[in-house]
């Protein structure tokens, strides 16, 4: 039998709707005249359960898992790794060390710019875009440690 | 009439008030140049932008951000006939024979029948809201908890019935949305659900992480670079004024498009975007020369770049008449209106006449600046399109970073974004269109609310729904278009969905 795409979707939808019922065993349904808590999430839970099995039984309908185009799975990968590793350090290292850290990362590591270029962009926009905030918008953005 | 006539007034004295002008020019400039970047949609732009108005009142902001809306509608058109990219989902149709029209030398032409017909339609949403609005959200008024539970169901339904993935995946969506919706405080029994012990988590999971993810983060991390083409085509300041007989033949699109994307956009669903296909294919069968669409026919710019202005504006309706959101967008500004501490529904338009007639007179203006801007700056646009992708999206993720951080100042809403973001990915790999999941994301609380609500009424008696007729008759169309729908994969046909996902996928059928 083929894997296709639709197998993999629906039984990943199959397990996220029994996982919601398992992490609900803690929350009352109540009855109907009186609905608990737990009431719809185990609806909606159920329904997702049977949903994800008619996507499995129809999974005929979908392209073969293996024809999915992950080529630009490398560039995802990246950019999610760099924006995480910002993410972690935004409020330890403030807006302008972080983003411009970020920025060059970015465009040095995936992208392949020179250094000197990259380096220059992104702080001329992380400083550009600080100023606005702060003095056009009024809207502080997280301080730098070297600020304090 | 005549008191809507003179709420309107009154609604002009606010709109031209100097700073709300101001916004609201802002708003079309900002909403033009997010809707002429690739890779940024209005939701983003929205939501990046959302914390700038926590200084403003909920008049200026919603200005603003409906601004960025509407003005987004105009700036796709460019990109999609300078580039044949997309700026905005809803320009998609426009690629074809706007692009076409520029590569045969007539760009100019292009984009001034897409700006008139943008302000056209514009306008005439505008009327129309004006007029079905107010007398909407006095019927509304009689609505109790089961109408509310029937009309969010009729919502989520038709949405799935409009979406051009199958009727499953939309639902699968809107029930992971409804699930992320019941993350946090039970506001009926005061219980944590699924908050995993994060302080944060409480107050739930808000639309701007999720919107951002998915919609921003999501389409930059399945573009590389190398896969954007940067080749513009420049149109000169003397062709912009299109000649007699492109006139012509925009003049009756532009009627049609007005009218059914001011249709569309009343419906639940992505309506921007399948007004501009239904436009489209509406015109191709109209036209005595059916042949010439894709080689730059001027009805295949026209009519969807209307019908896609008429469509956001149309959105409005539900959203202020109702306070029920008929996409992400409107949700979303209809959480910056609850930040405000303006809550949206039938009481609006009495309880703060200043915000829901400022608002409607505001885009009036708001659409004449939009014609008056798009024009003269087309060479500015240009430029911003020149700008190598490489470069743009670095800087999109930083915006989406502010946006997302600056609503709650919370870092774990970064988080969230940035799991969203790997989910919208995955979700496009699956074929799976995220803005279900967003509308599930934010009727959540009401649909949980209204549902418990109604049972209690009723001592648990699911009958309510059928014994109070405007619910009964909201339940009988959800049937009806369930049933259509089973009708239609029974039968195996084809229908004008199935094109639309075609035509999303870049292979417009003929």
């Amino acid at each position: 039998m083929t894997l296709r795409a639709d197998h993999v979707a629906g039984s990943a939808f199959v397990v996220f709707g029994i996982a919601i019922i398992a992490l609900s065993g803690d929350l009352p349904v109540g009855k109907l005249s009186m609905p608990g808590s737990g009431f719809l999430p185990i609806i909606v839970a159920a329904m997702t359960i049977v949903f994800g099995a008619a996507l499995l039984l129809r999974s005929r309908e979908s392209q073969p898992f293996s024809a999915i185009d992950w080529s630009d799975g490398k560039h995802a990968a990246a950019v999610t790794l760099i924006t995480a590793v910002a993410t972690g350090l935004y409020i330890y290292l403030g807006f302008i060390v972080t983003m411009a850290a970020m920025m060059i990362a970015l465009l040095i590591l995936i992208e392949r710019r020179r250094p000197l270029y990259a380096a220059v962009y992104s702080f001329a926009v992380v400083l550009t875009t600080f100023a606005a905030f702060e003095y056009l918008l009024k809207t502080p953005l997280p301080p730098s440690p070297l600020s304090n | 009439m005549e008191v809507t006539l003179l709420n309107l007034m009154h609604g002009f004295s606010v709109a031209f008030q100097l700073d709300n002008l101001w916004y609201a020019f802002l708003g079309c400039l900002v909403g033009t140049l997010v809707g002429v970047l690739p890779g940024i949609g209005p939701l983003s732009g929205i939501s990046i932008l959302l914390p700038v108005t926590f200084g403003l009142n909920a008049t200026q902001a919603v200005i603003m951000l409906a601004g960025i809306y509407y003005g987004s509608q105009y700036g796709g058109s460019t990109t999609s006939i300078l580039m044949r990219i997309p700026g905005e989902a809803s320009s998609v149709m426009t690629c074809i024979d706007g692009n076409a029209m520029a590569r045969k030398g007539r760009a100019g032409s292009a984009l001034c029948i897409a700006a008139v017909g943008s302000f056209i339609a514009g306008t005439f949403g505008v009327i129309m809201l004006t007029i079905v609005a107010p007398p909407l959200a006095t019927i509304a008024l009689r609505f109790g908890p089961p109408e509310y539970t029937a009309l969010l169901i009729l919502g989520l339904v038709f949405l799935a019935y409009m979406s051009s993935t199958s009727l499953v995946r939309t639902l699968l969506m809107a029930c992971v949305g409804l699930m992320l919706g019941m993350i946090g405080i039970d506001n009926m029994t005061g219980h944590f659900r699924y908050s995993f012990d994060l302080v944060e988590l409480g107050d739930g999971i808000g639309i701007v992480p999720v919107a951002v993810g998915l919609f921003g983060l999501g389409e930059i991390l399945s573009t590389p670079s190398h896969k954007v083409t940067g080749e513009v085509i420049s149109p000169k300041y003397r062709e912009l004024l299109p000649n007699r007989q492109e006139w012509k033949e925009s003049a009756w699109p532009i009627a049609r498009g007005s009218v059914l994307g001011f249709i569309i956009g009343i419906i639940p669903g992505s309506a921007h975007v399948i007004s501009s296909f239904l436009s489209y294919a509406l015109e191709r069968r109209v036209s005595k020369h059916p042949e010439e669409f894709g080689k730059g026919a001027v009805a295949g710019v026209a009519g969807p770049e209307s019908a896609n202005n008429a469509a956001s504006t149309g959105a409005f309706v539900p959203m202020l008449a109702l306070g029920i959101p008929t996409g992400p967008i409107t949700a979303v500004l209809i959480g910056a209106l609850m930040i405000h501490g303006v809550s949206v529904g039938p009481q609006l338009v009495n309880d703060h006449p200043d915000v829901f007639w400022g608002f409607v007179a505001s885009m009036y203006v708001g659409n004449l600046m939009l014609l008056l801007l798009n024009l003269p700056l087309v060479g500015l646009f240009v430029s911003v399109l020149r700008i190598p992708y490489a470069y743009l999206y670095p800087l999109i993720i930083m915006f989406c970073i502010i946006g997302v951080y600056e609503v709650n100042h919370s870092v774990v809403d970064v988080w969230i974004m940035l799991i969203m973001g790997v989910v919208g990915y995955a979700l496009r790999k699956f074929s799976f269109d995220p803005a279900p999941l967003v509308l599930g994301l934010v009727i959540a609380p009401i649909f949980e609310q209204s549902l418990r609500q109604s049972l209690i009424m009723s001592n648990g008696n699911y009958l309510i729904f059928f014994s109070r007729p405007i619910s009964a008759a909201l339940i009988a169309i959800c049937i009806i278009l369930l049933a259509m729908s089973a009708m239609t994969y029974m039968l195996k046909r084809k229908d004008w969905r199935d094109k639309l996902a075609e035509a999303e996928a870049g292979e417009p059928s003929a």
